[in-house]
């Protein structure tokens, strides 16, 4: 409420003092493709102020009448400069030429992140696809979300594992947007590869704090990315071969400097993948990614597009399973004054995850989708202050599983989850205010409305409680339904509202140094259901509603920014805190159960930590140096004095708790026939349970635990290797090519993605196996453009 | 179910990366395990053994047996069954054999501490008999056989099976919540399984908390155990209660099965 009141104070002071003002705007592009430039910076040395281009490329200052030198700059791209005698609204879209005079640096370069410092925003890094391509990776697949894993306060669910844990919060508390619409799943192959496409990846985002108001629904970071448009002007392909995968995209004008196209495919290769498998065996995943463009006039763009993405396994004659993401998006950008630029996005989105199991002849289907409204509007009002405000709306369609026979002999009846159904609302206004010379505000509120709609046959249990505790053996154990009830549709069960203030402050000490704070708070409805530490496909999502309560987190976090001659420094601490994170009562079991709420116990969260990014962002060697220390805790107290809760309510590490995290990574342009790459990653082992006894029980032996999370796996490390040759650099020809040759694991470390303990039958006796995943892995892949 | 699903893909996909280390384990105080399994055959007959052992550190080699406690059963009728000492830390009632719908309790005097479970004999129906394949397994050369049996329709059940020869034991729970019923099998496929080998069938009836009590048991025996994508695991509670101080929590089970055998030889 005083965030509202002091902008609206500052609105109107704004207004009085106003002299006559006029609004310089446009849309900034590549100069070659036409493609539009996320996060260019517009500077403006007289006045000391400027602006940057937002997501679609557009940008809007509102100045006084006046002559202005105007600079147009961005990492990587030749700096233009030209001269405004403003007196009246200037439109001026600008395109600008990629450097390739091997990033020259510019004065002005110093500028543009002088701007960086002074913006509210913290706890956020952005990548660009340049900078992901050049790191080395395993199999030399590049993959967007293992180069954010090397930012600090992020860390990766496990080996070969492609969900990722930011600032000590679960995979699943994750907003991940490609062009706006939600994915659910980010690997390929268990894993083994994010689901993003490189080529056809404009930049990405990652908000690990101080969370802007126009996001919501996850509540520990939000991974913004955004897909290229196609070219406008000519058509290219590009693409790679891999030893495990191949990638080609596709992309032209349809209508020139107007419409465009974009395809972009990928694929891997079964038969050399899983060589282990005999012939009758297949594993395959497959991604396309659609997009569409079109410059209706000057104030209306359309985009439409699309992502399939399909996992393929078949076991013999046994076992298939397939599953993935579909997205499908329509975009209108639409300008209703040069000061007020709005999207409007219609989404559909969904996760697909099905199983055959052949030998027992059933089908078994499984997912979740939804229907996404998404209005958007940024108002430009001066060069101080931005207002950005919107709705969201989502229709949320859950299936938990649906058992279907495969033939008529089969002994399986069909058995169908409940389908559950809901609709998430928000409201948002967010302000970024310059307020002085040294201070920015960057201060927002949503409100967010989440109803359980109505279902069949949902479970009642006796004083609403579905989980029982057994004293006498000091157990939870499932509660016997006492009835069920089904509500039609458009009735809602359950209903919740929070409202989440968002607030970010920087105060520049200097020219080159700032402080900033932040404080957010985020509500997430929907959980994963999954007790093992990785997003794995046989998750499911659970609403919120009469039994499951909606996750609430707040984190505030301070830091230091400082500029040096090439170089940047980032110290960020935080603590952030979780209500009703749930938990599951030990040795739960999750598939197909119906009734999630009896193995469900509600309990709460804590991170904290300390972070520091250490950045090169120009000239031939670049990289940077990341520390994170920190920990991720939580614990499920009991409900009554007599419940021991969970771990006996005590706090135990989250099974991503990493102590010491650091993250090296480096590149160097050699010639311009040669570059080369190098990451190194050193991590606290995972957190995990180890047996501390054994006993016999039916003839076969069994393991006594420890407290849940008590020990932790050996440190992990390993050490990559990347060389990037183009043979013909300055050739004239279209078609240019590159190997990229790497290793991965150099110095062939067995890290440990998990300790199993087991009885070796051969010899009868106990014994511990380390699960190693990758080795040292060379690759070599070939990439092109024409 | 996922059990079954991650056998199949990261048995194949990741056994070439393991290998056995050396780990400095925790080192837990032993407690009492009963495993106490009252089985009663189709013809009446019953074996009444009870076996007492304790805890172990991890990585030792054996498991201390309990000579020396005192055990009797007691039924709904007051009527009390002593066990004997054999060996091995196994005790034998030569007297009883359980009847449906009365409730058994199983008391132990150990170490001046008194523990008691109760529970009632649970009924299964035949095991009728066995298909084999030959083509069977992921490497299509296994020897797969299946041994069939039909659901009671319109009650819940559980089961219990094992399925037992030189060659390898399987042992397994189900649940009819998907097969409620129907005629419906067991499943056994071990390594190496050649014409010839005898294989003996067991197929015990349960009470769901068994099911679930075993369902996890056997999670955390399986050499997929604490795998990446496992569940957390934790020391299992069963169904015996230390009467005399309860944070001393015995392990184990006390139960009473019909059992259903079937012989087998492997064509």
């Amino acid at each position: 409420m005083k965030n509202i009141l002091l902008f609206s104070i500052l609105l109107l002071g704004c207004y009085a003092f106003s002299q006559e003002k006029f609004t310089l705007s446009g849309t900034i592009s590549e100069k070659d493709s036409g493609e539009t430039l996320i996060g260019v910076n517009i500077l403006i040395p007289e006045l000391q102020t400027g602006t940057v281009t937002n997501q679609y490329g557009y940008y809007s200052i509102t100045l006084p009448k006046g002559n202005y030198s105007v600079y147009f700059s961005s990492i990587g791209f030749a700096t233009e400069k030209f001269t405004l005698d403003l007196s009246e609204n200037v439109k001026k879209d600008f395109a600008l030429k990629e450097d390739t005079e091997s990033l020259d640096e510019v004065v002005i370069e110093a500028d543009g992140e002088k701007l960086n410092i002074r913006n509210a925003q913290m706890s956020a890094n952005t990548l660009s696809v340049k900078t992901i391509k050049k790191m080395p990776v395993v199999l030399g697949e590049v993959d967007v979300i293992k180069s954010i894993t090397l930012l600090p306060g992020v860390t990766s669910a496990g080996e070969g594992a492609s969900g990722f844990n930011v600032r000590g919060g679960a995979a699943d508390q994750n907003l991940i947007l490609l062009d706006e619409a939600t994915l659910y799943n980010s690997s390929h192959l268990f894993g083994f590869f994010s689901v993003f496409n490189p080529d056809a990846i404009k930049d990405l985002t990652l908000y690990k704090g101080g969370i802007p108001a126009r996001y919501g629904g996850r509540i520990s970071s939000v991974l913004d990315i955004y897909q290229k448009d196609g070219n406008k002007r000519e058509y290219h392909a590009s693409g790679g071969i891999g030893l495990v995968a191949s990638r080609l995209l596709l992309e032209g004008p349809i209508k020139k400097d107007t419409a465009s196209f974009l395809v972009g495919g990928r694929s891997s290769y079964a038969h050399l993948f899983l060589p282990l498998f005999g012939n009758d065996n297949i594993a395959y995943f497959y991604d396309l990614n659609t997009k569409l463009s079109y410059n209706l006039n000057k104030n209306n763009r359309i985009f439409l597009s699309g992502y399939f993405g399909r996992d393929v396994f078949e076991i013999a004659d046994s076992f298939a399973n397939s599953f993935g993401n579909t997205t499908l998006n329509l975009r209108w950008n639409h300008l209703f004054s040069d000061k007020l630029f709005s999207n409007l996005s219609l989404i559909y989105s969904d996760y697909y995850y099905g199983l055959e199991l052949k030998f027992v002849e059933f089908n078994f289907d499984s997912g979740i989708q939804n229907y996404n409204l998404k209005y958007d509007f940024t108002h430009f009002i001066s060069n101080n202050i931005d207002l950005r405000y919107g709705l969201n709306s989502i229709y949320y369609k859950f299936n938990p599983g649906d058992v279907t026979p495969t033939t008529e002999s089969s002994g399986i009846n069909p058995f169908k989850l409940t389908d559950k159904y809901a609709w998430e609302n928000a409201v948002y206004a967010d302000a970024e205010i310059e307020v002085s010379d040294k201070i920015s505000v960057q201060a927002g509120l949503r409100l967010s409305t989440f109803n359980r709609l109505g279902q069949d046959e949902l479970f009642l249990y006796e004083n609403d409680n579905p989980i029982l505790f057994n004293e006498d053996l000091s157990i939870y154990q499932k509660a016997k339904p006492i009835d069920t009830v089904s509500f039609s549709r458009n009735t809602t069960i359950k209903s919740f509202a929070n409202l989440e203030p968002r607030f970010s402050i920087s105060y520049l000490l200097n020219e080159n140094a700032s402080i900033k704070a932040s404080y957010n708070r985020m509500a997430q409805y929907i959980h994963l259901i999954s007790n093992t530490t990785s997003p794995t496909p046989f998750d499911i999502y659970a609403p919120s509603g009469k039994y499951i309560e909606p996750q609430l987190a707040d984190q505030v976090a301070l830091g230091y920014f400082r500029n040096f001659e090439n170089y940047s420094l980032e110290v960020e601490t935080f603590y952030k805190e979780v209500k009703n994170r749930l938990d599951y009562v030990d040795d739960a079991d999750l598939i197909a159960n119906n009734a999630v709420e009896q193995i469900l116990l509600n309990g709460e969260a804590r991170a904290y930590g300390l972070e520091v990014l250490f950045r090169k962002n120009e000239g031939k060697f670049q990289g940077w140096i990341a520390y994170t220390l920190s920990k991720s805790e939580q614990r499920t107290p009991g409900r009554t004095s007599i419940e021991t809760g969970i771990n006996n309510g005590n706090w135990y590490h989250s099974p991503w708790d990493k102590t010491h995290d650091v993250s090296i990574t480096a590149q160097y342009e050699l010639s311009k026939k040669w570059s080369f790459g190098s990451n190194f990653i050193f991590q606290t082992g995972q957190p995990t349970t180890y047996p501390e006894g054994q006993y016999e029980f039916n003839g076969v032996v069994v393991p006594v635990y420890e407290a849940r999370n008590s020990s932790r796996l050996t440190t992990y490390h390993h050490l990559d290797f990347s060389a990037t040759w183009t043979p013909k650099p300055n050739s004239e020809k279209r078609w240019k090519g590159e190997w990229v040759f790497s290793i991965y694991n150099v110095y062939n470390r067995k890290n440990a993605a998990s300790l199993s303990f087991r009885e070796n039958s051969d010899i009868n006796k106990n014994e511990a196996v380390r699960l190693s995943i990758f080795g040292i892995i060379p690759s070599v892949t070939y990439n092109f453009k024409f | 179910m996922n059990k079954l699903l991650l056998l199949f893909i990261f048995s194949g996909l990741l056994s070439s990366c393991e290998d056995v280390v050396d780990v400095e384990l925790n080192e837990a105080p032993p407690r009492l395990v009963v495993d106490a399994a009252l089985k009663v055959r189709k013809d009446g007959s019953a074996s009444s053994t009870i076996k007492l052992t304790t805890t172990a550190a991890f990585f030792d080699d054996n498991v201390p047996v309990v000579p020396d406690a005192s055990i009797s059963v007691t039924d709904g009728n007051g009527k009390i069954y002593p066990f004997e000492y054999i060996d091995e830390g196994i005790y034998y009632s030569k007297s009883l054999f359980p009847k449906a719908n009365l409730d058994y309790t199983l008391s132990i005097q150990y170490k001046n501490e008194i523990f008691t479970a109760t529970a009632q004999l649970q009924s299964t129906p035949p095991l009728d008999f066995v298909e084999q394949r030959n083509d069977g397994g992921f490497t299509g050369k296994d020897i797969e056989l299946k041994v069939f049996f039909t659901d009671p329709a319109g009650e819940d059940n559980f089961y219990f099976f094992e399925g037992l020869s030189d060659r390898g034991d399987i042992l397994d729970v189900y649940n009819d919540e998907f097969f409620d019923g129907n005629t419906i099998f067991g499943y056994y496929l071990v390594e190496d399984l050649a014409a010839g080998d005898e294989v003996q069938f067991n197929l015990y009836g349960i009470d769901e908390a068994f099911h679930n009590f075993m369902f996890i048991l056997l999670q955390q025996t399986s050499d997929q155990g604490g795998g990446p994508f496992e569940t957390q695991p934790a020391t299992v509670r069963g169904n015996i209660i230390n009467e005399t101080n309860s944070d001393n929590y015995p392990l184990g089970y006390f139960r009473i099965s019909e059992v259903s055998t079937l012989n087998y030889t492997v064509q």
